[in-house]
C-alpha cells in the first residue's frame, strides 16, 4: 500500500516537473514571431485588407528618462526616452507588429521592403521595430561623426552566432548581411551607447506591419481567405497562445482591433 | 633543373595551402572518458549540463561560458563562426588570464584535454551540424603579417583612433574609454574592456597573432566587434585610391570630371563590399568577384597588422617580475630635496611592481578584483622619505553614485599599511597581513573624493580601524589620467606621534598595499589587496669604506710585522 501511494506521489511530482518543463519552454516561444513552414510567393488578385487600432489598457508606465553619458554634443541635443512602451494621447500603442502567422501563399516583398534600414540620427535607432525580409541586408545610417558599434543579438533567438559589426565615424552607411533564416524580433545594440537598442524581425513573408504614433497597422494585398492574426510587443508580449482568426473576403476590408496590457 | 625547380615549387606551394587550410589536430569522438573528466575538472563553474551555472558561477565574473549557445570568445576563424577544436583545446590548456579559467596543462593530460573538447562539442548542436555538412569553420587569414617597426607602430597609432577603439579602451588603452562604464555581454552581465597596458591579463594571448585574430573576428559574447572588411573606410581602395578619394569628398568645387573619377570609386567600393556580403552569407563566389574581395582584404589585413604592432607595443612584453612576499622596494637616498609630485628625477628609478588579488577572506569578498597592480618608486633623504605610486583604475570615481544597472559605484582609493613597530628579525611575527590583529598596523589611507590628503589610521583588524588624534605628517598630491591614478606621498622619517611608524635607514619594514575600485563596487573590505611586502631605506654608499678597509689593511701589517719581531726576538 505504502509503495503504491509513494509510486502515485513520484508520477505526480513527474508531472508537475514535466508541465514545469513544458511551460518553460513555452515562455520562449510566447516571445517570438510565429512563422509558416514555408511560404510561396506568389501574383495576388482582388486581395483583401486588414486595419486596425492597436491600444494600450491599464496604467501608462512612465517612459524612462535615458543617461545620454557620452558623446553629449550629437546625442544629447534633445532628452531622450526609453522607446519599450511608447502610448500616445488616447492610449494607442505604438510599435507593435501585427503580422499573420499562417500564410503560406501570397505578394512577394516590394521593391521597397527588400532594402530595409534603421538610422542611427542623434544616437538612436530609427525605427524602434525593424522588418527585415530573409536574406535582405539590412542598411544602417551614420550621419554623424560619431562611431557606433552593430550588434544584433541572434544567438538569443537561436538564430545562429550574433552579429556584431564596427560603424565608425567615417562610415555613412554600413550593410549588414542578410540573415536567411527567419526568427526574431530580435535585438540590435550599441555597446558604445548603452541606451540604443532596437528590434528587428526576420520574416519570410511580407504580411508583416508595424503600429504607427496612432497605433494603427494595415496589411494590404491579403489573398482570400482564414488566418491567425498575430502580434508582438517588446513588453506585452504576443497572442500566441490564443492567435486572433480573421476571415479575408477578396477586396475587402476586414477591422481588427487589439488591446495589450503589460504582463502580469 | 627545371623540373627540380617545379618541383620545389610545387612543394612550397602545397605546404601554404596546407598551413592556410589545416587544423594542427581535431578532437576524437566523444567518450565516457571527456564526460568524466568534464564532471571532476569543468561542471563546478560551468554546470553539469554546460549552461555556465555551476555551484561556484555566481561568484566569477566574467562568468564561467555557457557551452549550449555555441558563443565563444577566443577562436582562430572568422566573426559569425564557430571556434575549431584547436581552439578549445588552447583555451583549455592555456587558461584565460585575467579571468577564473585557469590553465589545465599541468592538471590534464594531453589525451584528456582533446577528449574534453570532444565532450564540450556536444552541449551545442552546431557542431554536429557543421561536422555533418562537411565545412570547416572559415579562418581568419594569417598571412602577410607586417613585421613590427615604429613605423608600422605610428600607422597603427592613427588606425586605433579612427576604427574607434578609443571609445572603449581609451586614448592610450588602459580600457579607461568612455563607453567601460556601461559594458555588458551578451547574457547582461557587467563586463570591462581590456586594459590594453597589460598583456599579461589578455584572455586570449598577447602575440600580435592573437592581438590581430581578437581584432578581425571580435569576441564574440562580448561588445568588441569585429573590424572585418566593410567596416573599413574606403574598403574596396587601394590606398592611392583612397587619398584621391578623400581629396575629392573634400574638394569645394566639383567639376563633371571629379564626378566622374569619384563614381568611379563608388562602384569599386560597391562591388567589393557585395564581394564581401555574398561571402557572408555563404554565396560562392565568381573568380572575379574573389579577386577583387582578395584585393580589398589584402589592404585591410596590412592596415590590421598595423593596428595588431600598435597595440603590442601598449604593453610590456611580459608581466613585470615580483616574487610574493619578496619583492623589496628599495628606498633611493638622495641628498637635498626629495622629489616632488611632478619632477622628471622620478622617471629615473625603476617601479617595483605589487600584484593584487580579490580579498575573500571577510565578508564583504571581492572576488572579481579590477585592479592588476600598484607599482611604487622611493626616494628618501636624512630627514623624509616620498612615494610614488602608480595604478590602473578604469574609472575615476570621487563620490558615491547610483548607477544606472550595476547598483551602486563609491569612491576608488588605496591604502599603504605597515606595522606599528618593525618585527626585530625575521622570526619575530609581523602583525596579521590584513589590517593587524593582536599587533596593531599603522596605514596611510588615500581617497579619490580628497585627492590631496592621506589620513593616518591606526588598526588591529578589518573592523577595527581608527584615525589618529594626531593627523597632517603625510604631505600627498595626486592626479587621474588615462585610466592610471599618481599618487605621490611625502613624511618625515621621524615623527612625535607614537603610534606612527618610525623609519630608520638598513631596516627591513614589512609594508602591504589596499586598492578600492569604486566601479567595481569595492568599499571597506570588499578590495583588491595584497599580503606583506618590504621596503627598505637602501643604506647611504657610505664614504667611510675607503677609509676603513685601508685602516683595517694596515692594522693587521703592523700587527703582523710587531708578532713577527716578538717571535724573532723570543727566538734569539
Amino acid at each position: 500500500m505504502k509503495i503504491r501511494v509513494f509510486a502515485s506521489f513520484m508520477v505526480l511530482l513527474a508531472c508537475c516537473f514535466g508541465l514545469i518543463v513544458l511551460a518553460d519552454n513555452h515562455e520562449e516561444e510566447n516571445n517570438m514571431l510565429v512563422f509558416p513552414e514555408a511560404y510561396t510567393p506568389m501574383k495576388v488578385n482582388g486581395g483583401g485588407k486588414i486595419t486596425g487600432l492597436v491600444k494600450f489598457e491599464g496604467e501608462v508606465p512612465e517612459m524612462k528618462k535615458l543617461d545620454i553619458n557620452k558623446d553629449k554634443v550629437v546625442c544629447g541635443k534633445e532628452p531622450k526616452f526609453d522607446e519599450s512602451v511608447v502610448v500616445g494621447e488616447n492610449k494607442e500603442l505604438k510599435n507593435t507588429i501585427v503580422y499573420l502567422m499562417d500564410i503560406v501563399k501570397g505578394k512577394d516583398f516590394d521593391a521597397e521592403s527588400k532594402k530595409p534600414e534603421i538610422d542611427q540620427e542623434g544616437c538612436k535607432f530609427t525605427p524602434h521595430v525593424q522588418i527585415v525580409p530573409v536574406g535582405a541586408r539590412l542598411t544602417m545610417l551614420n550621419n554623424a561623426p560619431i562611431t557606433h558599434n552593430v550588434h544584433i543579438l541572434l544567438n538569443d533567438a537561436d538564430m545562429g552566432q550574433d552579429i556584431n559589426k564596427s560603424q565608425n565615424r567615417m562610415l555613412k552607411k554600413l550593410r549588414i548581411k542578410g540573415i536567411a533564416k527567419a526568427g526574431g524580433p530580435v535585438e540590435v545594440k550599441c555597446d558604445i551607447h548603452s541606451w540604443m537598442k532596437a528590434y528587428i524581425a526576420y520574416v519570410p513573408h511580407p504580411y508583416f506591419a508595424v503600429t504607427n504614433e496612432k497605433g494603427e497597422f494595415t496589411l494590404e494585398n491579403v489573398p482570400p481567405g482564414t488566418y491567425k492574426l498575430g502580434f508582438w510587443h517588446e513588453v506585452c508580449g504576443t497572442n500566441n497562445k490564443e492567435p486572433q482568426t480573421v476571415t479575408v473576403a477578396a477586396g475587402g476590408e476586414v477591422k481588427q482591433d487589439f488591446t495589450l496590457k503589460l504582463p502580469e | 633543373m627545371r623540373t627540380t625547380f617545379f618541383v620545389l615549387f610545387i612543394l612550397m606551394f602545397s605546404l601554404f595551402v596546407v598551413t592556410l587550410t589545416s587544423y594542427t589536430q581535431e578532437a576524437p569522438e566523444v567518450s565516457e572518458r571527456g564526460k568524466e573528466v568534464y564532471e571532476e575538472s569543468c561542471a563546478h563553474c560551468h554546470g553539469i549540463e554546460g549552461r555556465g551555472d555551476g555551484s561556484a558561477a555566481e561568484n566569477l565574473l566574467p562568468r564561467p561560458r555557457d557551452f549550449t549557445g555555441g558563443v565563444y570568445k577566443i577562436r582562430s576563424t572568422e566573426s559569425g563562426e564557430l571556434p575549431t577544436d584547436q581552439d578549445l583545446f588552447d583555451i583549455i590548456t592555456n587558461g584565460m588570464p585575467g579571468s577564473s579559467m585557469p590553465e589545465w596543462e599541468s592538471a590534464l593530460s594531453a589525451d584528456d584535454r582533446w577528449e574534453l573538447v570532444a565532450y564540450i562539442k556536444t552541449f551545442y548542436s552546431g557542431f554536429q551540424e557543421l561536422k555533418e555538412s562537411e565545412t570547416l569553420p572559415r579562418l581568419i587569414n594569417l598571412t602577410g603579417k607586417v613585421k613590427y617597426s615604429q613605423e608600422s607602430v605610428e600607422i597603427g597609432k592613427v588606425l586605433y583612433t579612427e576604427l574607434g577603439c578609443i571609445e572603449c579602451h581609451g586614448n592610450v588603452g588602459r580600457g579607461d574609454g568612455t563607453s567601460a562604464p556601461t559594458l555588458v555581454d551578451s547574457w547582461d552581465y557587467r563586463t570591462w574592456p581590456a586594459n590594453l597596458s597589460q598583456g599579461w591579463n589578455y584572455r586570449g594571448g598577447s602575440t600580435t597573432e592573437d592581438i590581430f585574430k581578437r581584432f578581425i573576428g571580435g569576441i564574440a559574447g562580448s561588445p568588441m566587434p569585429a573590424f572585418e572588411g566593410d567596416t573599413f573606410y574606403h574598403f574596396g581602395l587601394t590606398p592611392e585610391e583612397s587619398k584621391r578619394a578623400v581629396e575629392l569628398e573634400n574638394k569645394e568645387e566639383i567639376t563633371p570630371e571629379d564626378e566622374a573619377e569619384y563614381a568611379k570609386y563608388s562602384e569599386k567600393m560597391e562591388n567589393a563590399i557585395d564581394a564581401a556580403l555574398d561571402r557572408a552569407e555563404g554565396t560562392e563566389l565568381t573568380p572575379e568577384a574573389q579577386k577583387i574581395y582578395d584585393d580589398a582584404m589584402k589592404v585591410v589585413y596590412e592596415k590590421s597588422w598595423h593596428l595588431a604592432n600598435y597595440v603590442k607595443s601598449l604593453s610590456p612584453e611580459k608581466r613585470p617580475e615580483y616574487a610574493i612576499g619578496n619583492n623589496v622596494l628599495r628606498s633611493q637616498y638622495k641628498e637635498g630635496d626629495l622629489p616632488t609630485f611632478d619632477d622628471a628625477e622620478w622617471e629615473t628609478l625603476e617601479s617595483s611592481y605589487y600584484p593584487l588579488v580579490g580579498q575573500v577572506i571577510v565578508e564583504p569578498r571581492q572576488f572579481n578584483p579590477t585592479i592588476d597592480s600598484v607599482n611604487v618608486k622611493s626616494f628618501y633623504n636624512d630627514t623624509e622619505v616620498a612615494f610614488l605610486f602608480t595604478w590602473d583604475d578604469r574609472t575615476n570615481n570621487t563620490s558615491v553614485e547610483e548607477t544606472e544597472n550595476f547598483g551602486q559605484s563609491f569612491i576608488d582609493g588605496l591604502a599603504i599599511q605597515f606595522p606599528v613597530k618593525v618585527p626585530k628579525g625575521p622570526t619575530d611575527e609581523k602583525p596579521y597581513f590584513l589590517w593587524g590583529g593582536r599587533k596593531p598596523v599603522y596605514l596611510w589611507q588615500w581617497m579619490a573624493s580628497e585627492p590631496e590628503t592621506i589620513k593616518e589610521l591606526t588598526a588591529k583588524g578589518m573592523s577595527n580601524a581608527g584615525l589618529q588624534e594626531d593627523q597632517g605628517n603625510v604631505q600627498a598630491e595626486s592626479e587621474y589620467k588615462e585610466g592610471q591614478y599618481r599618487l605621490w606621498v611625502k613624511r618625515a622619517l621621524k615623527t612625535e606621534d607614537k603610534k606612527d611608524l618610525q623609519i630608520e635607514p638598513a631596516v627591513f619594514v614589512p609594508i602591504a598595499f589596499s586598492a578600492w575600485d569604486g566601479a567595481n563596487g569595492d568599499i571597506d573590505t570588499k578590495r583588491a589587496i595584497t599580503s606583506w611586502y618590504t621596503f627598505v631605506l637602501e643604506p647611504v654608499p657610505s664614504s667611510r669604506r675607503f677609509i676603513y678597509p685601508p685602516l683595517v689593511a694596515l692594522l693587521s701589517l703592523g700587527l703582523l710585522v710587531g708578532l713577527r719581531q716578538f717571535v724573532q726576538r723570543k727566538n734569539t
